[in-house]
């Protein structure tokens, strides 16, 4: 049997699916963590993101810190958080919370900018308040740029979240760990399939929430 | 200044001492000036003497450094900017309309921020559409799907809304082209007439200044008021060697547009190709066609509509190939001939008239 056949095996084998350790368990698992990062990373990088873009005050602040934060190895902040929090989950969330925030902060804020000043003069000139311009001119003319650090950060929380199995938390990246600890390759490569298919799925599904919520006229 | 009638009436807008500084740089010198309502009141001048700025710091879109204005007579610093500016309507260059709101839901902006309902702020829009020469079938259409002159329509139907008698508009017209321009003139001077808002017009034109102005503030380098006045005294009169080179070398040209040409004879055709010379007039279904000589039909010139000015009498005869002049009714049927002997004798009458000396 070669590797293809042998992860064929793997996940048609009994209980692959169900039950504790089960690839439905690691999946729901997967997408917690992640959910729970890209939502803390949001209620920090969104704001921000739309203060800085509106004001047009602090860009090269964003524009150096979102730099800064893309180049930090995730791996090597993971250790450091462990070491600094302990073994729990705060240190791996801390850790991919500012690994998402790079991307959401710099969409954000590059689609509020973008928007044209010409609309937003002429929204002020009409008399809407600075709030009226951010909620209803600059923000639906954002999205696109904002559902693409937003697909950006997923697809990278997905990815990484599979560190955590490091310390001892679920998720797919339990297959990788474990499998590695007893040379179960097609294990492994059977969590390289999943984490792969996951961050397609919900990439395809942003890309009809954006669709769906993207103003006609813009399209 | 002469105008005490205007001064005495009730004005929409006065400037007391207004200066505004941008750090060193003086965009608007202390500006005194009484915009009488009801009116066309276009500020002119080169690029950079300070009228965008000046027209700005009415609605607060720009904050003067010094100095008071007055809007109905409060000071424009009493109520919060966003709350003024509901109250008056603003037409841009680039019409700024929002790209993601159909052309009904732009128009309807400053209603559904006053708190209409959607349903009468969007009628409202509707008939605003007809009032500036919309078709309403195009109410569900977006923005990027409009001609430059029909954003401008929407545009400015965009600052009637909510009935503000009070209308900013930079440059409104000179983004599209000569003959769209044209058309968004006279329909502006058809829409006055009928709604008499205070109209404040900003443009770096002085023919344009002249067409649509009922006065015209001439802006100066250094943002220096130079001439306040209606365009006729300003063309009559220049206040000052800036003035006098602004309003240009065609300024006799200009002064013409002020001056009836019913003194103006036109000549009837005696035939239906009536000969003049050797030229012949085409005449087809009673309107001009062009001239034709030895054979050849050559395109005519401009022609002169019934009860135009003296200036467009003299363009027709200049334009046209033969010399002569033609003059039609308002439906574009030909009345008669002009000759240049008799445009040049009403110019010189005109003339005469002007500086009180009989003839
Ligand atoms: N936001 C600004 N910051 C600095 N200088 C400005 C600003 N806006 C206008 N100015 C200056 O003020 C002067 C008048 O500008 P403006 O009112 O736009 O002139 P105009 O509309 O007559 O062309 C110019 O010298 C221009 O450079
Ligand atoms: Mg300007």
């Amino acid at each position: 049997m070669n590797i293809f056949d042998k992860t064929w095996a793997w996940f048609t084998a009994d209980g692959a699916w169900t039950g504790a350790g089960g690839i439905f368990q690691r999946v729901a698992e997967h997408l917690g963590y992640s959910a729970l990062i890209l939502l803390i990373a949001a209620v920090i990088a969104v704001p921000i993101g739309l203060m800085v873009g509106h004001t047009g005050r602090g860009e090269n602040v964003v524009v150096a810190i979102t730099g800064a934060l893309r180049a930090l190895p995730t791996l090597g902040l993971l250790t450091l958080f462990a070491l600094w929090l302990g073994l729990g989950l705060v240190a791996p969330i801390a850790a991919l919370v500012i690994l998402a925030i790079a991307p959401l902060l710099a969409g954000v804020y590059s689609g509020i900018a973008a928007v044209d000043k010409v609309t937003v003069d002429a929204a002020r000139a009409q008399g809407m308040t600075e709030s009226q311009i951010l909620r209803k001119v600059e923000l639906p003319l954002a999205l696109p740029l904002i559902f693409g650090g937003i697909r950006n950060a997923a697809l990278q929380v997905i990815a990484t979240v599979t560190v955590v199995a490091y310390i001892n938390l679920g998720g797919l990246g339990r297959y990788l760990i474990d499998g590695l600890a007893v040379r179960d390759y097609p294990r492994m490569v059977a969590a390289v399939v999943l984490v792969a298919l996951l961050a397609l799925i919900v990439d395809a599904l942003l890309a009809l929430l954006q669709r769906a919520l993207t103003p006609r006229g813009t399209r | 200044m002469k105008d005490t009638d205007v001064l005495d009436s009730p004005n929409a807008i006065e400037f007391k001492s207004v200066t505004k500084k941008y750090g060193d740089v003086v965009a608007v010198d202390n500006l005194n000036l009484s915009i009488p309502r009801g009116k066309i009141t276009v500020f002119v001048g080169p690029s950079g003497c300070g009228k965008t700025t000046s027209l700005r710091m009415i609605n607060r879109m720009v904050e003067h450094t010094s100095g008071e204005i007055l809007v109905n007579g409060e000071p424009n610093t009493a109520q919060e900017p966003h709350k003024l500016r509901r109250s008056m309507g603003y037409v841009l260059q680039q019409a700024g309309l929002m790209p993601h709101r159909t052309i009904v839901d732009n128009i309807a902006t400053v209603p559904r921020l006053n708190g209409t309902s959607a349903k009468s702020a969007r009628t409202e829009a509707l008939q605003l559409m007809e009032t500036v020469g919309l078709d309403t079938s195009l109410a569900k259409r977006y923005p990027a799907q409009l001609s430059g002159g029909q954003a401008q329509r929407v545009g400015v139907a965009r600052a009637l809304a909510s009935n503000s008698s009070i209308l900013l508009m930079d440059e409104p017209f000179s983004a599209v082209d000569p003959v769209v321009r044209q058309d968004l003139q006279k329909e502006l001077l058809r829409l006055q007439s009928e709604l008499q808002r205070t109209i404040i017009f900003v443009t770096h034109d002085i023919d344009e200044a002249v067409l649509l102005g009922d006065y015209v503030a001439v802006f100066a380098v250094g943002g220096r008021l130079a001439q306040f006045g209606t365009p006729e005294e300003i063309l009559r009169e220049p206040a000052d060697d800036f003035v006098a080179s602004f309003v240009g070398r065609d300024r006799g040209m200009r002064r013409l547009t002020f001056a009836g040409a019913s003194d103006v004879k036109i000549h009837p055709l005696t035939s239906q190709h009536t000969p003049w010379q050797q030229w012949e007039l085409k005449v087809e279904d009673g309107k001009p066609a062009g001239w034709i000589i030895d054979g050849r039909t050559i395109p005519g010139g401009s022609l002169f509509v019934e009860g135009g000015t003296l200036r467009d009498a003299l363009d027709s005869v200049l334009s046209s190939p033969s010399g002569v002049g033609v003059a039609v009714d308002r439906n574009g049927k030909v009345l008669g001939l002009l000759k240049s002997e008799d445009v040049l004798a009403a110019t010189e009458a005109e003339r005469h008239r002007r500086y009180g000396v009989n003839a």
